[in-house]
């Protein structure tokens, strides 16, 4: 069933222990201790209704250990901590690592017959008892089979999910997922074990197989029900050492991938439905600090001056001509409009799927082009409130959904227009 | 003396005429073989293609070697090897052709020497395409690479790489051929010595001061790092 194979020890331990309530997994290596120490506090804040729930708290180590029991204060609420392993356990670069650990994290719930699995992200942001408790709402008595979150972002954090991810999902599946690709997440029984046993499935694409929840929910049950909590967590990776078109070409690229294996369905799919939200809407994010866009827009300069003639194999000629005219207005009037921006990933999504050129060389053109909008971007909210912010980007999620039928009509018929 | 020079001239004619019919029958049956091998090339093109397809094979290709359709991402795998057996099918035509040129016309030295030359050009073909594809991929790759690292001299490092690619290439196309001797390989010695001189003069002469600027720029920017980030793209 799954794709995951666990060391003996692993899996005998599993045997052991035999099924549980709720897994909450680690997708990423910690210090055991101080895991040890949140949990069992975090635990202890849970409350009565919990009292009767099995909880693993599992994470992945290069040894795997015993499960071990432990007992809370007065909340005689079983929380086991299972260390557990697996031969292929090399992290990937960036979110190919992620989405391995997640994968497994799901692997072992399904393998617990777990009734509901709460994925974290190795940091422990989300290691919370209110995050915890809204993941098991929602998956255990609002019966849905995913839940995303939806975290609470300054107006600068998370420009590649706000930019491309989010919109796209929601153009191309029906559903206004803020994050579909998140660091936690919840699933039901049923989804872990769909999740888990998809990696031979997404590895026949060949090239990065990360793993998208909110797709795999959209695609292979239309019964799944979605919904999302709000969490005031932060996870924010430091930008400055990783290299933005690699994992430019990474993500997007995954995304892209996912597009062409889903082409049946999201091409059935019309406008989008909004997904539940559960939890209490924390309160504003700080004010973010004023950002200097120069340096974003010389390099969506240098790229248009440079790189021409690539973006001339992927781009029709308006689009090329209203680059042209973008970059020759002045930098306090730089503006990248919506339609403009989704026509662009458009047609590089289209690109990608007819090997117009390299995908690596492909995705190492968009990064100019996702810069310049990340500056039109920042020029526009950075006079905005937070509320209003967050209604530029609906704007721009809504763009994209009008802009699907020239999707379409280039996807079904990509002879009758070539650049 | 007239007459004289009518009967040569005739003469002559009538061996120029003699030699062109000798070689008629020769050129006629080089032409049926190729044709003949074209067409052959062809359908069996279209045969390994169609077979290629129902096996699945760009899939599989696209899962075990993604590098061959990075390399050449117009064409499929099995629009590769189908153009590949297309091509081997055009070779052997021409051989055969010369054979049959040889076996029709009785001119043993021109097939001879013609059979003996091919597997060079063959070899020498490949190498330019391999060359020419090296050559744009590898640009391309630099001209992006410059760009994504706000190099403003990207598109000069992408040109000069493209030609010191094509240079090599035609170099050892040269050297394939057997044209030119040692006076390509000593053109190229030079050509290739000096340029890398030139950069090492450059490099080491001329960019002290960019050397010392760079290093206090890091300095300083080891500095200016230590602020936290604004902007969070994931």
């Amino acid at each position: 069933m799954a794709g995951i194979e666990f060391s003996e020890e692993t899996r005998e331990h599993a045997k052991r222990i035999g099924s549980a309530d709720i897994v909450v997994g680690v997708a990423g290596p910690v210090a055991p201790d101080e895991l040890r120490a949140r949990a069992e506090t975090v635990v202890g804040l849970l409350g009565p209704s919990y009292a009767s729930l099995r909880l693993i708290l599992a994470w992945p180590s290069e040894e795997a250990g015993a499960p071990v029991g432990s007992l809370t204060g007065d909340q005689p609420t079983a929380l086991t901590f299972f260390p557990f392993s697996w031969p292929g356990q090399a992290a990937g670069e960036f979110w190919e690592g992620v989405s391995a650990q997640q994968r497994a994290v799901l692997a072992l719930a399904a393998q617990l017959n777990a009734r509901a699995c709460i994925v974290l992200g190795p940091d422990l942001a989300a290691l919370h008892a209110h995050p915890l408790q809204l993941f098991a709402y929602a998956v255990l008595e609002r019966q849905c089979g995913l839940v995303m979150p939806v975290y609470n972002a300054g107006r600068y954090d998370g420009l590649l999910n706000s930019g491309i991810l989010a919109p796209l999902s929601r153009a191309l599946y029906g559903r206004r997922l803020r994050y579909p690709l998140a660091f936690d997440f919840a699933a039901s029984g049923a989804m872990c074990a769909r999740l888990a046993g998809l990696e031979s499935h997404q590895n026949n694409h060949g090239g990065n197989s990360l793993l998208w929840p909110a797709t795999v929910a959209a695609t292979q049950s239309a019964q799944t029900t979605v919904g999302q909590i709000r969490l005031d967590v932060h996870h924010q990776t430091a930008s400055s050492g990783l290299d933005l078109s690699r994992v430019l070409t990474q993500i997007v690229g995954s995304l892209f991938q996912e597009m062409e294996a889903c082409a049946a369905h999201w091409q059935r799919v019309r406008g989008s439905q909004p997904v539940p939200v559960w939890g209490a809407a924390p309160g504003e994010p700080p004010d973010a600090q004023p950002v200097d866009t120069r340096p974003m827009v010389d390099s969506f300069l240098l790229g248009s001056r440079n790189l021409d003639e690539v973006w001339r194999l992927v781009l029709p000629p308006n689009t090329l001509l209203d680059l042209r005219r973008l970059s020759r207005v002045a930098p306090e009037e730089f503006r990248m409009p919506n339609e403009l921006w989704a026509g662009i990933v458009y047609d590089f999504a289209l690109a990608y799927r007819l090997r117009t050129l390299s995908r690596a060389h492909l995705l190492g053109a968009l990064t100019p082009l996702y810069l310049g909008w990340v500056a039109s971007y920042i020029r526009e909210v950075s006079a905005l409130s937070h509320a209003d912010a967050e209604q530029r980007l609906e704007q721009l999620s809504r763009v994209w959904e009008e802009k699907k039928p020239y999707l379409l009509s280039r996807w079904r018929w990509p002879d009758r227009f070539n650049p | 003396m007239w007459d004289h020079v009518k009967l040569s001239l005739q003469s002559s004619m009538g061996r120029a005429m003699e030699s062109l019919a000798r070689l008629l029958p020769g050129i006629l049956a080089f032409i049926v073989a190729l044709l003949l091998f074209l067409f052959i090339g062809w359908i069996l093109a279209w045969i390994v293609r169609r077979i290629l397809a129902a096996l699945g094979f760009d899939e599989r290709m696209g899962r075990s070697a993604p590098t061959m359709a990075e390399w050449s991402p117009r064409l499929t795998p099995s629009q590769l090897v189908g153009r590949v057996v297309f091509w081997c099918f055009f070779t052997a035509g021409v051989m055969v052709g010369v054979s049959a040129f040889e076996a029709g016309s009785s001119e043993n030295v021109v097939s001879g020497w013609i059979l003996g030359y091919v597997p060079h050009i063959v070899g020498a073909a490949v190498l330019l395409l391999i060359g020419n594809m090296l050559a744009r991929y590898v640009s391309r790759s630099v001209l992006i690479a410059g760009v994504n690292l706000n190099l403003s001299y990207a598109r000069l490092l992408s040109m000069g790489v493209r030609w010191m690619i094509l240079v090599l290439t035609a170099a050892m196309v040269l050297d394939h051929l057997q044209l030119g001797g040692d006076i390509v390989e000593l053109g190229f010695g030079i050509l290739f010595g000096g340029i890398v001189l030139a950069l090492a003069l450059a490099v080491g002469l001329g960019s002290r001061d960019l050397v010392s600027r760079s290093l206090e720029r890091e300095a300083s920017r080891v500095a200016e790092e230590q602020q936290p980030e604004r902007v969070h793209h994931f």
